[in-house]
């Protein structure tokens, strides 16, 4: 069986939210869910529905994403701990700028796969067992890439960022 | 409440929200009585809704055309004809049923300037010959070490590998192996069926990735299939008949990138 148009359809807008997580890169962003779609719609014939749609959809996301960066090496200099960030919204207001700014630039200074798994639990909202089979690992990987990735974001708000805005 | 049952997960699930009701009030009643702990998950909250007020805006933005899936999905179905995969193979197919066999095959193929694709045929099929027969040491890495091997062939490769999982048509994971081909580290897969029958995959990283259509070859009752997508080039070879040959190769292709 397929996976249906209209299913991956719903699940665009969080691709792209993840992608621009990902990258901080609109464009780039916007490229690498493009480059997934058109793959995982060339796929869907061949595609059996084991599993979640919207993990196999990230799954798809992330290969495409890896190969690019293995590619384009220089996609660490779009990804500068001052790229804009977020757009000011009603949000920032409550949190106060500083916070998404720390936050985000110790994202970006985490390990890419600390990120990509603390990305699909806590914006995403993948279901644990939905974000293993994205990043295809086991369980147990995941929980530890969690606990890393939130005790360095952690370590790394609280301490400030002594080290993270190293000049290239 | 046993204090022990509260572990490492269940603060993170109780984060996330993925602990039900009583799950979630043993853990409240836990960190009422563990104020370090209790801080420790504050934490994770707050960068919950910081990360949330960071990107969660962008889900709703419009998405833009190019993104549509049907368009995309339009595009595709007319540019099927001319764009490969299953197309190709039953082409390819019929090809060979009306007795072509024996060369590079394919309405549209084009012979690439360094010959790469077909040398690559013939480094499989040499590789195939040399290890497949092997007893003792047909792999490197065995298949009881499978995340290792596939770790380190997608290190070696720089490529994500998937290893295929054959089992749905007979065939088990062997193991691999890393080999040099066209001056780059190449991956050797290899799996073998109920009745000691292998299959090997030579997979090498390519930078134009774009997908191709399958390329059958046919050597001495050895064949072949190529076919690139996506940053990898792959060759499957086995003594197989062509159906149970495309057979796994579809399934491969499926899992691999």
């Amino acid at each position: 069986m397929a996976a249906p148009l209209d299913a991956i359809e719903g699940h665009v807008p969080a691709l792209r939210r993840y992608a621009r997580a990902l990258t901080h890169d609109a464009d780039l962003a916007d490229d690498l869910v493009q480059d997934s779609l058109e793959r995982a719609i060339r796929k869907r014939d061949l595609w059996r529905p084991t599993g979640s749609l919207r993990a196999w959809l990230f799954r798809i996301l992330l290969n495409v994403y890896r190969n690019d960066l293995r590619t384009r090496r220089r996609m660490h200099a779009v990804m500068s701990p001052d790229a804009p960030l977020a757009e000011p919204g009603v949000k920032a207001a409550q949190h106060g700028r500083l916070a998404l700014a720390e936050t985000a630039r110790a994202m970006q200074a985490l390990p890419a796969e600390q990120r990509e798994a603390l990305l699909l639990v806590a914006v995403e909202g993948l279901s644990y067992a939905e974000a293993a089979a994205a990043l295809d690992i086991p369980a147990g990987t995941l929980m530890s890439r969690l606990a890393r990735g939130r005790a360095a974001l952690r370590q790394a708000i609280e301490t400030g960022p002594p080290k993270l805005r190293t000049v290239k | 409440m046993n204090r022990a049952t509260i572990t490492e997960t269940d603060l993170h699930a109780y984060v996330d929200g993925a602990l039900d009701s009583r799950r979630r009030a043993l853990v409240d009643r836990y960190l009422a009585e563990h104020p370090v702990e209790a801080e420790r998950v504050a934490a994770w909250e707050r960068q919950n809704e910081t990360l949330g007020a960071l990107y969660r805006h962008i889900g709703d933005e419009p998405v833009p055309t190019r993104l549509d899936v049907h368009r995309i999905a339009d595009a595709h179905a007319t540019t099927r004809n001319t764009r490969p995969w299953r197309s190709m193979a039953t082409a390819a197919a019929l090809c060979l049923a009306v007795g072509l066999a024996g060369g590079w095959i394919g309405r549209g193929y084009r012979v690439a300037s360094d010959a790469g694709p077909a040398a690559l045929v013939n480094e499989a099929v040499a590789a195939h010959g040399l290890y497949a027969s092997e007893v003792a040491h047909p792999v490197e890495v065995r298949a009881d070490q499978q995340a290792h091997l596939a770790a380190w062939l997608s290190k070696r490769l720089e490529r994500t590998l998937v290893l295929p999982d054959l089992r749905p048509l007979g065939f088990g994971l062997v193991g691999g192996r890393l080999l040099p081909a066209q001056g780059q580290p190449a991956a050797q897969l290899m799996y073998e069926d109920a009745t000691g029958q292998r299959v090997t995959f030579l997979i090498v990283a390519v930078s134009d990735g774009h997908e191709t259509s399958l390329h059958y070859g046919d050597e001495d009752g050895m064949r072949s299939l190529l076919w690139t997508d996506e940053g990898i080039r792959c060759v499957l070879v086995g003594s197989l008949s062509r159906d149970r040959l495309r057979d796994i190769a579809t399934l491969a292709y499926e899992q691999l990138g």
